[in-house]
């Protein structure tokens, strides 16, 4: 019992921070109609910002996180504002080979800025062990776990109680009718960018605390997008259920049947249920008009 | 007709001949080498250093006056690990710089993707990083690789865990590629020569971080001696792991990833780890003899680059240096592959000497075996 146990804490916790970067996929997608492939990458930007403020101040805790999401939400308008936004109204696939373009540069950009090397990132007490009845798990895997929760608690109560979120969701149906009913589209696109900078990077910090930094962190980006398509695509709490469905399946396969077949599971996963749920599991089917 | 086919034959020869005596690379004030290897990405942390260790040995060699009055010079290409890359570099040193000898080509998969390249240029190239027997066996006259293989690397560390740990049960982690495979016909080798009882083995995809499930197997199966097969972000992660199920066996992990920054990366937890290369740790006497010859050429930027590619890289440059100075008088391809062929052992202070044979292009240089040390961040030699 105790090793099944062990394979879920550690599944929710990996589960976790794919989650969150899926939910950063899908925020863009649900308010933009645009899938952003430099969603890994911007996290792992974040995250050496993150590594660069701990490691050039005293490492206050408080210090690092108000200065990450500053530089997250920084980070996401530039690239907003400089890449994507000229790129309104053109076809959505030159969009996303922008994205694509991006993800290219960013991984230049931490090896010029940075390095090669791997860093272990050692903020407060992140990588200390806390024992749950013989279950041994560090702090930053609990805490995004945690994070998690409260991303989706906070979603969930934006997109249905706040006048913001409400113009979210009239853009992501119809962003032609909602700039005429006054809705300035451009906010709320920055808002998006924003909010998956900072959800990202909160992944990408704690999960370079709990394993290490280093430039092949972008590769969550890559374990994300899977989940967001089993959540569906414009289900930004559904992503992060997608996220911990890949994350404890991979442990469970890889404790219970081959490691080989860990990295596969999660697709397995994706084909079974598009099959039944072509949408994802909380997707919406969207039905056109002709 | 007799006239013009004498005449033709006599061009022909005369143009032979002036091909050989004006080698490509070479001038009367230079002599131009070419290194390709990953300069960005992750891999760049091998590319760097070992670039590191090429500028070291050449400028060692520019500082005692070149090579027959001529300074050696370097074009450096970066193929970001990228085979495709690889290739175009090695083209373009070869027919646009017209270098006169290659001093890597990057990787293992790179490398060999390369060598039909090289093969049919007959330029002289060095294999100084990944070595496998099939860039060896059969001898490709060109060719020279020095160092180890993963395999005999493999080999010897398994037969030193099995003599230290008598009755241990193993546990193994390898990689789903080459560099696995490698590594598992080592351990088969060794398994003929000591009883090494595998009580779990395991492959998981390259690029996986998440180590939790194969450790929670490796905890169940009460392993004592665990073969981290990983290169660099995979070993940090399944010896945090081990860090994190609170178990301890004695893990051995193989080159690739001997440089500080993966003991940093890992933390107390590196203490122990047991390693092997044929490189000398940096903190031996030899080790710490060539960081200081280091300071003395290169930039202080530089110098914190030192790590073990550093050492195979100056090594290897200084074999073929070796060879291209005793050509001095005949600065040719064929006289600098003779003389690399033919050269007593060349001493490079770092690994056993390096010497290759008419029909031997592999140094097959002995390995050691080393334990870390945390707080030095550092290996140093086993005693027993």
């Amino acid at each position: 019992m105790t090793y099944l146990l062990e394979l879920l804490s550690s599944g929710l916790a990996i589960g976790a921070v794919y989650g969150l970067i899926a939910m950063s996929f899908a925020i863009i997608y649900k308010s933009t109609g645009l899938l952003n492939f430099s969603q890994g990458e911007m996290s792992m930007i974040i995250a050496y910002v993150a590594w660069s403020i701990s490691t050039g101040t005293d490492g206050n805790p408080f210090i690092v996180a108000i200065g990450s999401i500053g530089f997250a939400i920084l980070f996401a308008l530039a690239v907003e504002r400089i890449a994507i936004r000229p790129m309104m109204g053109e076809p959505i696939l030159s969009q996303i080979m922008v994205t694509i373009g991006l993800s290219v540069i960013f991984r230049a950009l931490v090896t010029l800025l940075w390095d090669g090397l791997p860093h272990n990132m050692e903020l407060a007490a992140g990588n200390a062990l806390v024992d749950f009845g013989g279950i041994q798990v560090r702090v930053a895997q609990i805490a995004v776990v945690v994070m998690l929760f409260v991303a989706i608690a906070g979603m969930w109560t934006f997109f249905r109680y706040s006048r913001f979120g409400l113009a979210m969701r009239a853009v992501a149906s119809d962003d032609g009718t909602a700039q005429l009913m006054g809705v300035k589209t451009g906010r709320v696109q920055m808002a998006a960018w924003a909010a998956s900078a900072v959800m990202s990077g909160t992944a990408g910090v704690l999960f370079a605390i709990a394993f290490e930094l280093s430039p092949s962190l972008y590769g969550l980006g890559l374990k994300a997008f899977p989940a967001t398509i089993l959540g569906g695509l414009d289900s930004v709490i559904g992503s992060a259920f997608g996220g911990l469905i890949i994350g404890v399946a991979e442990n469970l396969v890889g404790g219970y049947i081959s490691s080989s077949l860990k990295e596969i599971a999660g697709f397995v996963i994706i084909i079974l249920i598009l099959m039944i749920r072509p949408y994802g599991l909380f997707g919406e089917k969207r039905i056109e008009r002709l | 007709m007799k006239l013009i086919t004498g005449l033709t034959a006599a061009v022909l020869l005369a143009l032979s001949a002036g091909g050989a005596a004006a080698e490509q690379g070479i001038t009367d004030t230079e002599i131009l080498l070419g290194d390709v290897a990953p300069f960005t990405g992750p891999p760049g942390l091998l590319g760097i250093a070992h670039n590191v260790g090429v500028k070291l040995a050449i400028a060692e060699v520019n500082a005692a006056g070149g090579i027959a009055g001529r300074q050696v010079k370097l074009v450096s290409e970066d193929d970001g690990y990228v085979t495709s890359r690889t290739i175009q570099s090695i083209r373009k040193l070869i027919g646009v710089d017209k270098v006169f000898a290659l001093t890597a080509m990057s990787g293992t998969g790179q490398a060999m993707a390369s060598m039909p390249i090289v093969k049919q240029a007959g330029i002289p190239a060095m294999v100084p990083i990944g070595q496998l027997p099939a860039m060896y066996e059969p001898p490709i006259n060109n060719v020279f690789v020095v160092g180890q293989t993963y395999t005999e690397g493999m080999r010897q560390l398994a037969l030193y865990l099995a003599k230290t740990h008598p009755g241990a049960k193993w546990g193994v982690i390898l990689q789903d590629d080459d560099y696995g495979k490698a590594l598992a016909d080592g351990l088969e080798q060794a398994q003929a020569d000591a009883e090494i009882n595998i009580v779990f083995e395991t492959k998981y995809a390259r690029g996986q971080k998440d180590f939790a499930s194969e450790m929670l197997r490796v905890k169940a199966a009460n392993v004592d001696v665990l073969i981290a097969g990983g290169i660099i972000s995979e070993n940090i992660g399944i010896v945090k792991e081990a860090e994190k199920l609170s178990i301890t066996p004695t893990i051995a992990a193989f080159w690739p990833g001997r440089v500080p920054e993966v003991l940093k990366a890992i933390g107390p937890a590196s203490d122990g780890l047991i390693g092997v290369d044929y490189v000398t740790p940096i903190q031996s006497e030899a080790g710490q003899a060539f960081v200081e010859l280091a300071k003395n050429y290169l930039s202080e930027e530089e110098v914190p680059r030192i790590n073990r590619y550093t050492m195979t890289g100056y090594a290897s440059t200084k074999v073929l240096l070796t060879a291209i100075k005793a050509c001095e008088t005949d600065l040719t391809w064929a006289c600098t592959i003779e003389k690399m062929q033919s050269n007593p052992p060349v001493e490079t202070g770092v690994m056993a000497p390096v010497r290759f044979g008419e029909d031997n292009r592999f140094s097959n240089s002995p390995v050691t075996i080393m334990r870390a040390d945390f707080e030095t961040l550092s290996y140093s030699p086993v005693k027993d």
